[in-house]
C-alpha cells in the first residue's frame, strides 16, 4: 500500500537517488538532511509511513531520535541504513527497537521489501491506536459514577456487591451499569472486559478506582 | 873435611847467582828477539799541506790505536819539492847522522818515491838491517830503484790516461786536454806524466802550459777552448812564487779557469778540482801504519813483498758537476761523490719532521672530523629514513582503525548510484521514458562516482610513503578534514567529538597528511583513554592563535587524564598503558611537529581529563 517514507541523510546525492526510486514505487517522500529537521517538522500520521534514518547522523544518534520520537508519541517505525555494519551499533539499534537495518549500497528490492513491512507494521499499530484513541475518548464520556461502576463491573462484581461498595442501591447501579454499556457501545461484559484491558484499567482495577 | 864443604857452598852460590841472573834477563833476552819500537818517518814534502799532513796524521791514530807497547815517532820533513841539489842532500844526510846517532830505529817509514830514493842512498851509512817501509811511490820510481828484499811497501799508479778518461767523462766532446802545473822535471809525483803523453793523449789536442808563471797560467786558464778539459798535477813554486801547499795554487787556477780541472790527489777536491782517479792520504798513511807495525812485531820484510795500493780512487766533487753538468751516470763506476750539498731535506731534517708531523696530524684530524661528519649526516638521514618508515607504520595503523568511516564515505557515493541505476532501469522499461529525469540520473551517477574515486585517492595519499612535503595550509581546514574521518569512529565509540575551529584563517606551512596523521593520533589516543568510562565520552578539537606568530591546536577529553609525572613521558617512543598497540602514536606525532618547527605537550585539565597542545609557527608573507 502507498504511504509517506520520510528519509533523513545528510549526503545530499543519496537522499535524492533514495527520493526518485520511491517516487518511482509509488510512495510519497519526505527529506530531511538531519534529524533535528525531522524533529522540527513533526510529521503528523493521518496515514501510514516510516522513517528512513541513517545511522551516522552526526548530531543525533539513532537510537537518541527513537527516544525523542516516541516521547512525542510518534509510532513512526525507523528502517536504519548504515554506510558500515559494524556489529555493537547494529546490536545497539536493534536493542532498541529498530524496524531493520540495511547496509549502503543498497538493491531497491531489499529497500522496498523493508518498506513495506514497516508501513503495513505501522499501518497495524496506527490502526490499534486509532482504535485505543477512540475508545479512550467514549471513556472520557462517562461520569464518575460511572467511570468508578465501569470498574468495578469488569472485575466480576455482582451488583449488590458494587452498591454495597459505592453505598448506593442496587437498583441506582444497575441503571449506571446500563449506561455505561451504551456509552461504551458494547452488547456483552465479554466486551466491555476486553476494552478494559486494552485501556489498562484492568491493572489498575485492584489498586484504586477511576 | 871443611874442604868439601866450601866447594859445596860456592857451587851453591854459583847456582843461585845464575838463577838471579836468569830471572833478571828475560825482558832483554825477549827485547833483543825485536825491533826497537820506534818508527823514523820520513816525508818526501812537508807536513803543511794537507794532502801529507793527512797521510801522516792516518799513520800515527793507526798506531796509537795500537794495543801494543809505547811507541816513538821521529818525523823528519825532506822537502823535497822546494829545496834540491847535492849541497843540500849531503848537508841533510850529515844532519841526520848526528841526530840520530845514539837512536835505536825499528822502522824506517818513506813516503813519496824522493824520500825512498834519498833514505836507500843514505842507508848503509846511517840505518844499515833497518826494515824500510815506503808509501807513494810511483811504480815507475820503484822499478827505477830497485830496492832490495828488506823493503816493503805499496805501490802507486798515477797515470795520465786515468787523467784523461776523467776528462772524457767530464767533457762529453773532448777536443783537448790542457797540461798545467809545474814544470815536468821538478815534478815529484807526476814526473812520468811527460813520457806518457803521446800515447794516452792519442787523438786530442794538448796544450802543455805547465812550468810557467802563475800569472801566465792564470791568463791562459781564463781562455781556453771549448770541450776542453785541465788536466792539474800540482804547484809547488812557480819560480817567483812559493806555493807550497800546492792546494793554495789550484785555488787561483780554479778562480780563473774556464774550463773543468781533472786533479789525482783527494786534497785537490775542495779548491775547485772536479775529481778524477785521486790519491787517497787516508789510505796511504794506513797502509803504511800497518806494515810498520808488522815490522815491529817481528816479522821480517822480505816476507812482505811490495804490492799494488789501493789509495787510488775515482772521486769527484758534487759543486763542481753541478757548475759544468756533469751528471752522475757519466762517473766511471765505483766513483765516490763528495761535497754534495745537503738537500733541503738534510738541511733541515728535524724542522721539516716537525712542520711534517704537524700538517699529518692536522690533516689526519680534518679527516677524522669529516668521517665523523659524514657518519653523522648518514646516521641523521637513515634516523630520518626510519621515522619515515614508522610514521608510515603509523598511518597504516590509524587507516586501518579509520576504515569504517573510509568504508562509509565510500559506500555513499556507490548506494546512491546503485539505486540511481534501479531507477534508471525502470524509467527506461515505462512506455515513454523521462529523457530529462534519465539525464539527471546519469548525471548524479557520474558525480557520485568521482566522489568515490576521490575518497580512494585521499586514502593512497594518505598511505603511501611519501616524503615530507611542504605546503601552505589552513589549520581549519585539516582540523575539519581529519575531524570528519573521525566521526565515524567516535559514533562507534560513543564519544561525542565537538570542533570549534578559530575565527579567522590559521596559515601555516606543512605536509597536510602528516598534520592530520598529528589529529588522529591525539584524537584516538584520547578516545582509547576514555574506554574506561561508562557514558560522557567528549573530546573537543580547538584551534587558536598565540600572539601573533603561532596557532595552536588543543585536543581534550573527559577521561581520566595523565599521572603528573608521566606528563613528559607519553611522548616516549613504546611508552603505553593499553594491552594492545604499540605506543608509538605519540612519539610520531611529537617527530611530526618538531619537523614542523612547533612544539607539543600534554597537560591535565582543571575540570578533569587530558588535554594534547601542539603550537606551529604560523606562516609569515
Amino acid at each position: 500500500m502507498p504511504g509517506t517514507v520520510h528519509v533523513v541523510d545528510d549526503d545530499a546525492s543519496f537522499r535524492i537517488a533514495i527520493e526518485r526510486r520511491l517516487k518511482m514505487a509509488g510512495y510519497a517522500v519526505a527529506t530531511y538532511p538531519s534529524s533535528q529537521q525531522l524533529l522540527d517538522r513533526l510529521p503528523d500520521e493521518n496515514g501510514p509511513g516510516c522513517i528512513l534514518l541513517d545511522v551516522r547522523i552526526p548530531d543525533m544518534s539513532g537510537p537518541d531520535l527513537q527516544d525523542r520520537l516516541s516521547k512525542l508519541g510518534s509510532t513512526l517505525p525507523i528502517v536504519f541504513l548504515s554506510g558500515y555494519g559494524d556489529v555493537a551499533t547494529t546490536v545497539r539499534t536493534i536493542k532498541a527497537g529498530a524496524e531493520d537495518f540495511l547496509t549502503k549500497p543498497v538493491s531497491s528490492e531489499q529497500l522496498l521489501h523493508a518498506i513495506e513491512l514497516a508501513i503495513a507494521r505501522h499501518e497495524a499499530s496506527r490502526g490499534r491506536k486509532q482504535k485505543l484513541d477512540a475508545l479512550r475518548s467514549l471513556l472520557d464520556t462517562l461520569t464518575p459514577r460511572e467511570r468508578q461502576v465501569f470498574g468495578w463491573v469488569v472485575q466480576g462484581k455482582i451488583n449488590k456487591q458494587i452498591a454495597r461498595e459505592l453505598g448506593a442501591t442496587e437498583r441506582t447501579i444497575k441503571a449506571h451499569r446500563q449506561r455505561v454499556m451504551e456509552k461504551m457501545k458494547v452488547r456483552s461484559l465479554a466486551e466491555l472486559v476486553s476494552i478494559a484491558e486494552r485501556l489498562g484499567i484492568l491493572a489498575e482495577g485492584a489498586s484504586g478506582q477511576g | 873435611m871443611v874442604q868439601s864443604a866450601l866447594i859445596v857452598m860456592n857451587v851453591r852460590i854459583l847456582i843461585l847467582f845464575v838463577c838471579v841472573l836468569a830471572l833478571l834477563a828475560p825482558a832483554e833476552l825477549s827485547a833483543a828477539d825485536l825491533p826497537p819500537r820506534s818508527i823514523l818517518y820520513f816525508n818526501q814534502s812537508d807536513l803543511r799541506g794537507p794532502f801529507y799532513y793527512q797521510i801522516f796524521s792516518a799513520l800515527r791514530s793507526e798506531v796509537s790505536a795500537d794495543s801494543g807497547a809505547h811507541l816513538t815517532l821521529y818525523v823528519e820533513d825532506l822537502d823535497l819539492s822546494r829545496f834540491k841539489g847535492e849541497a843540500y842532500e849531503s848537508g841533510l844526510r850529515d844532519f841526520l847522522i848526528d841526530k840520530y846517532r845514539d837512536k835505536s830505529i825499528g822502522v824506517i817509514v818513506a813516503v813519496g818515491g824522493a824520500a825512498l830514493e834519498r833514505v836507500l842512498k843514505w842507508r848503509t851509512e846511517l840505518w844499515p838491517n833497518i826494515p824500510i817501509v815506503f808509501a807513494m811511490v810511483e811504480k815507475s820510481d820503484f822499478d827505477r830503484l830497485k830496492p832490495p828484499p828488506d823493503v816493503t811497501g805499496s805501490i802507486v799508479r798515477l797515470r795520465l790516461a786515468d787523467a784523461i778518461e776523467t776528462a772524457h767523462a767530464v767533457v762529453p766532446h773532448l777536443k783537448s786536454i790542457v797540461l798545467v802545473g809545474g814544470a815536468w822535471e821538478r815534478q815529484v809525483v807526476f814526473g812520468n806524466w811527460k813520457q806518457e803523453i803521446q800515447t794516452a793523449a792519442a787523438g786530442l789536442d794538448v796544450i802543455d802550459i805547465a812550468g810557467l808563471s802563475m800569472a801566465e797560467t792564470l791568463e791562459r786558464v781564463a781562455v781556453l777552448p771549448a770541450d776542453s778539459a785541465i788536466i792539474y798535477s800540482a804547484t809547488y813554486a812557480d819560480g817567483e812564487r812559493d806555493f807550497s801547499p800546492p792546494f793554495m795554487a789550484l785555488s787561483l787556477i780554479a778562480e780563473k779557469a774556464n774550463r773543468p780541472i781533472v786533479v789525482a790527489a783527494e786534497t785537490f777536491l775542495a779548491p775547485g778540482g772536479i775529481g778524477g782517479y785521486v790519491l787517497l792520504p787516508d789510505v796511504i798513511g794506513n797502509e803504511a801504519a800497518r806494515l810498520a807495525l808488522r815490522m815491529l812485531d817481528g816479522t821480517s820484510p822480505a816476507d812482505i813483498p811490495a804490492r799494488m795500493s789501493e789509495a787510488v780512487q775515482p772521486v769527484f766533487n758534487w759543486r763542481q758537476m753541478q757548475r759544468w753538468g756533469v751528471s752522475e751516470s757519466s762517473l766511471p763506476p765505483g766513483s765516490q761523490v763528495r761535497f754534495r750539498d745537503p738537500t733541503f731535506w738534510e738541511t733541515y731534517r728535524w724542522q721539516s719532521i716537525a712542520i711534517a708531523a704537524v700538517i699529518l696530524i692536522q690533516a689526519a684530524l680534518i679527516s677524522i672530523l669529516l668521517h665523523e661528519h659524514k657518519k653523522r649526516n648518514d646516521a641523521e638521514k637513515e634516523a630520518r629514513g626510519r621515522m619515515t618508515e614508522l610514521a608510515h607504520a603509523n598511518r597504516q595503523v590509524t587507516a586501518g582503525e579509520l576504515s569504517s568511516s573510509i568504508a562509509h564515505e565510500l559506500n555513499q557515493p556507490l548506494g546512491a548510484i546503485l539505486t540511481n541505476a534501479e531507477t534508471a532501469e525502470l524509467i527506461l522499461q515505462s512506455p515513454a521514458p523521462d529523457l530529462v529525469e534519465l539525464k539527471e540520473i546519469l548525471a548524479d551517477i557520474r558525480r557520485d562516482d568521482q566522489r568515490a574515486s576521490h575518497v580512494l585517492e585521499r586514502l593512497r595519499g594518505f598511505l603511501k610513503r611519501a616524503p615530507f612535503e611542504v605546503r601552505d595550509l589552513d589549520l581549519n581546514e585539516v582540523m575539519r578534514e581529519a575531524f570528519g574521518l573521525l566521526a565515524v569512529q567516535a559514533s562507534a565509540r560513543n564519544v561525542a567529538l565537538y570542533l570549534q575551529p578559530a575565527a579567522g584563517d590559521l596559515r601555516v606551512k606543512g605536509d597536510p597528511v602528516q598534520l592530520q596523521q598529528v589529529i588522529l593520533n591525539l584524537v584516538v589516543n584520547s578516545m582509547e583513554a576514555m574506554s574506561t568510562i561508562p557514558y560522557g565520552r567528549t573530546v573537543i578539537g580547538r584551534t587558536e592563535l598565540n600572539g601573533g606568530s603561532a596557532a595552536i591546536i588543543s585536543i581534550s577529553d573527559s577521561g581520566p587524564g595523565i599521572p603528573p609525572e608521566k606528563l613528559a613521558d607519553v611522548f616516549d617512543p613504546f611508552f603505553t598503558t593499553k594491552t594492545q598497540g604499540m605506543g608509538i602514536g605519540l612519539s610520531i606525532a611529537r617527530t611530526i611537529v618538531q619537523a614542523h618547527r612547533g612544539r607539543i605537550w600534554a597537560e591535565n585539565q582543571a575540570e578533569g581529563g587530558a588535554v594534547f597542545r601542539l603550537s606551529m609557527p604560523l606562516a609569515l608573507h
